[in-house]
């Protein structure tokens, strides 16, 4: 006698997946850091006293070289550079043969990427280094001091100024 | 149905967008010094002035004071580094080292002029007039204010040498001075 087989195939194993109903959405976002320089602290005082030699009245290098003043500042961008533009330092009474009412001097600016001076022999600004990032003290040195004939000294009160600018080239 | 929806936000195109800075930043160090005024004489060449017999040893005028050549001293490289100085020169008779009030007739005292030049415009010039006996023997004169720093060879010239009352001279050594002084003209009084 021949027993009939039931197979029955549960409705589980044929039913067809469900479809995704899901969307997505995406929000880009960008933005931009300008390439900036900033002085923390941008003003300095170098007094250099007595600058002629009592015996001589000429001019004392020493009371010049190796004078230093720190700024304090910070660039953002790899390609920042820093120029060094020098003025002479000088009195308003005319200096008549034999005698000097000016120094020049070199000014140097280093910072820890880099340094840049500029001489006050030559008009206009050094030329600029490359500095890129950085945040500190800007050290400026004085070096090189020297007067136009090597005269005496006339009398008087000097000024002179180290002006640092950094550039913040993206 | 898959969906997608992309949304850029892009700097650049939103208007209110600040522009990219690209100013520079300088900072600044003053420096300031200063030059005292000062003058300098330079030291006196010759800085004795050795005049020899004074008195005439023969002739007319023996005991009489000599016809003396005027000496001229440099001083060079003098210089003051600031507008308004002068030269003041004080002049000290010569007087015999034998301080004895001379006889009548004697003289224990030389004047002269002494005279500083190539300072200003006007020379500074004392004369002394010291008495036979050899008192108020010094004399002192200003000249003209140099009105611009100057450097040079100050010539000091000791000249008119004369006895008072042209009397014969007492035996002795003499000796005077002459101080140059260059100051500011403020104070140089």
């Amino acid at each position: 006698m021949r027993m009939p087989i039931l197979l029955t195939i549960p409705a589980v194993l044929v039913a067809s997946p469900v479809l995704a109903q899901s969307a997505t959405g995406s929000v880009e976002v960008d933005g931009v850091v300008a390439g900036r320089c900033l002085f923390g602290l941008p003003n300095a005082t170098i007094s250099l006293g007595e600058i002629s030699l009592p015996g001589t009245g000429r001019l004392d290098v020493s009371k010049v070289n190796g004078r230093t003043a720190t700024l304090n500042a910070w660039c953002n961008g790899a390609a920042a550079t820093m120029t060094v533009t020098t003025t002479q330092l000088t009195t308003p009474t005319a200096a008549p043969g034999g005698f000097d009412n000016r120094v020049d001097y070199t000014g140097t600016a280093s910072v820890t990427s880099g340094s840049a001076s500029d001489s006050s022999l030559t008009a206009g600004a050094g030329t600029p280094a490359n500095v890129g990032r950085f945040n500190g003290d800007i050290l400026v040195t004085l070096s090189a001091a020297s007067s136009p004939t090597g005269g005496l000294m006339v009398a008087g009160a000097y000024t002179g100024n180290v002006l640092v600018t950094l550039t913040p080239v993206n | 149905m898959k969906r997608l929806v992309s949304l850029a936000l892009l700097a650049m195109a939103l208007p209110a967008a600040p522009a990219l800075a690209q100013s520079t930043a300088t900072g600044n160090v003053a420096i300031d010094g200063r030059v005292a005024p000062v003058c300098i004489l330079g030291d006196p060449n010759p800085a004795l002035v050795n005049l020899g017999q004074l008195s005439a040893s023969s002739g007319p005028r023996t005991g009489k004071i000599a016809t003396i050549t005027p000496q001229t001293v440099q001083l060079p490289a003098s210089f003051c580094n600031f507008a308004g100085s002068v030269v003041r020169v004080t002049a000290t008779a010569l007087t015999s080292s034998d301080t004895s009030v001379p006889q009548p007739g004697f003289s224990r005292a030389v004047n002269y002029t002494a005279t500083a030049t190539n300072w200003a415009a006007g020379a500074s010039t004392a004369t002394t007039n010291a008495l036979r006996d050899g008192t108020s023997p010094t004399a002192s004169g200003l000249g003209s204010t140099q009105p611009l720093p100057k450097i040079a060879d100050i010539a000091l010239t000791l000249s008119n040498f004369t006895a008072p009352g042209d009397l014969i001279l007492v035996a002795g050594t003499y000796n005077g001075t002459v101080v140059v002084t260059l100051g500011p003209a403020a104070v140089a009084d």
